[in-house]
């Protein structure tokens, strides 16, 4: 039998080569968004690093839905609602409060924490298919009442948002400049990657976890539940939020159609396309899904129709996802080089 | 009684209460009742577990010993009675709250984190032994959590699953871990509910043995059917008959019992 030393040991071995695999997946995600930058920007080309930029920020909201779906077990349909929430607050601040960027996304995080925790309120207490319909319901709510308010611009929705410099510290990056605030937005959501990959390892996200694996058992572990799927709730609220900030920076306009459930809808089939539960594999879900649209958008105008197919046929063929289809030969080569060092 | 008081009460978590003095039995249950519909489930039960001992609740099927379980451990509320641990009245705590200051439980049918694996569903369990805020620093910072699941993944016989999924064990191994998990918050009381269910005769055998260790560190009330591994374990039996307590005492004087005898081992011992 095993001693007890090795047991810690063996455990942190296999969390290891997990953790590295999906490592190795955020840090070729950098490497080819870095290297698409440089060749898209030595060749000038603006419109895919524009395009290539909204896919960044789709992914964030696809990473927001992946922090509910893929860690505590709940699917939201109204991931939007936040998304949207996102963009029009820091819309209205850099259009009539002051055009700086850092104002725009602390005041987007505390109304977003605020309406968020509301929502947590209201949809957090129910479960499984209610808690998909009341996010539904929320969000498409939201979306009239945008629609029909002429103060946010009602249907045409708030245009004029002006180009703005971000201030670094050590420098400014412009949002008129694409190969820049693609990069810009490549750091931005790979540092909110990188905080919810951390939350997600801690013991307060292993919960989530557990209530994802049995929710019943685990008030008998002496965890308040209602409460963790809250907090889940409100951060995954805030990612799509931040996320949305970005958009009227990058496309100088947000309408109504953000908070639509199309956009809730499409963040679950990024999802579930990039690999549920691996927090990178949603960004590759984006990435790969905006590729595809533009792709077969230039042969026809029918793409949805393709892209629909390919996703049934992803869910039936590859049921983890992108991520979840290559990891495991991934894995498997970490455990093999990490073994004999520490024999 | 031993009612050997423990040194230290592991729980670093702030709203743990301190171990309070031998003043009673550690838990109390005062005429407890709750019905479904027209069935009386538990029909006024009272008794008390004194610390450091292994109470039996024993009685046939549909006796109300689960209901009994679910009252105490916050998984219903009762119509009536009360339930007083640790001096404190408990009476409709959530689970959660109870576990907090030192109440565990363990369940009949088989109930882990099956997709995760067995060292991880022992950390869980062990994490409450942190305080709160460490939740949101790295895993590895929580050494009390990881040392108690190392302990008892070994004390349990599991060391060698540690990262397969709990899903993957035998039964028998599967129930040990329910054991090993309700133990790992360091509990002061352990409701376990058929530790032996579906067990073959050589796993109730060890099964035995180890809630008879376990003892050492923790009160334990038990529901059992194997009447022999009851008379054998127990310090104090409760037999309970259509939700009502028909008797109570030690092995010896409830197995003399005229009533229980007719209400229960006259069919049960020859089953």
């Amino acid at each position: 039998m095993a001693d007890a030393g090795s047991v810690i040991e063996a455990v942190r071995r296999s969390e290891d080569s997990r953790r590295r695999s999906l490592s190795a997946f955020a840090l070729a995600f950098v490497a080819f968004g870095v290297a698409f930058a440089a060749i898209a920007a030595a060749r000038g080309e603006v419109f895919f690093l524009r395009l290539a930029t909204e896919a960044l920020i789709f992914g964030g909201l696809a990473l927001s839905a992946d922090i509910l779906l893929g860690y505590a077990g709940m699917l939201s349909l109204g991931q939007a609602l936040f998304f949207g929430l996102g963009a029009y607050v820091s819309a209205l601040v850099l259009k009539n409060v002051l055009p700086s960027f850092w104002l725009a996304m602390l005041v987007t995080l505390l109304v977003t924490t605020l309406i968020g925790l509301i929502a947590a309120v209201i949809a957090t207490r129910a479960r499984g298919v209610y808690f998909a319909l009341i996010t539904f319901g929320l969000a498409q709510v939201v979306a009239k009442v945008v629609f029909n308010t002429p103060s946010l611009g009602a249907s045409d929705g708030i245009i004029g948002v002006p180009v703005i410099a971000i201030d670094l510290g050590v420098g400014q990056v412009t949002a008129a400049s694409p190969a820049a605030f693609f990069l810009f937005c490549l750091a931005f959501i790979m540092a909110l990657y990188c905080l919810c990959a951390y939350l997600a390892r801690t013991p307060g996200g292993r919960v989530l976890a557990a209530i994802r694996s049995n929710e019943d058992r685990v008030p008998f572990l002496g965890y308040p539940v209602t409460r963790a799927r809250m907090l889940a709730f409100v951060l995954a609220a805030d990612v799509a939020a931040l996320s949305g900030a970005l958009y009227p920076v990058l496309r100088g306009f947000v309408s109504p159609e953000l908070l639509y459930f199309e956009v809730s809808g499409n963040a679950i089939i990024t999802v579930i396309i990039g690999g549920m539960g691996t927090l990178i594999g949603p960004l590759y879900g984006s990435a790969l899904i905006v590729v595809l649209k533009s792709v077969i958008g230039s042969y026809t105008a029918h793409h949805l129709i393709v892209i629909g197919s390919l996703f049934v046929l992803a869910v039936i063929f590859f049921p983890q996802g992108l991520i979840g289809a290559v990891r495991p030969s991934l894995e498997r080569r970490f455990a093999l080089r990490a073994a004999p060092l520490r024999r | 009684m031993n009612a050997r008081r423990r040194s230290s009460f592991g729980g670093g978590s702030p709203s743990r209460l301190q171990p309070d003095v031998d003043t009673g039995p550690l838990l109390a249950v005062h005429d407890l009742s709750v019905h479904f519909g027209a069935l009386r489930a538990v029909d006024q039960v009272s008794f008390g577990v004194a610390k450091r001992s292994i109470t039996s609740v024993i009685g046939p099927n549909g006796a109300g010993k689960s209901t009994l379980f679910n009252l105490i451990s916050g998984s219903i509320r009762p119509d009536r009675g009360r339930v007083v641990f640790r001096d404190v009245d408990v009476t409709g705590w959530s689970s959660n709250r109870l576990l907090d200051i030192g109440l565990a439980r363990s369940f009949q049918v088989t109930n882990l984190f099956f997709e995760l694996p067995v060292f991880e569903n022992l950390r869980l369990a062990a994490q409450r032994l942190e305080p709160t805020w460490r939740a949101m620093l790295p895993t590895p910072r929580s050494t009390r959590a990881l040392r108690r699941a190392e302990e008892l993944i070994v004390r349990f016989g599991l060391a060698h699953k540690a990262t397969e999924a709990a899903g993957a064990l035998s039964h028998g191994e599967q129930r040990r871990l329910e054991i090993a998990v309700a133990l790992a918050s360091k509990p002061e009381l352990m409701l376990l509910d058929e530790p032996t269910q579906g067990m073959s005769h050589v796993d109730t055998a060890e099964t035995a043995a180890l809630i008879r260790s376990i003892a050492d560190e923790v009160t334990v009330l038990l529901i059992e059917h194997d009447v022999r591994l009851v008379m054998d374990l127990s310090d104090h039996v409760i037999v309970m008959h259509q939700g009502a307590k028909l008797a109570e005492g030690d092995p010896a004087s409830v197995r003399m019992d005229g009533k229980v005898q007719a209400a229960y081992f006259g069919e049960a011992v020859h089953a």
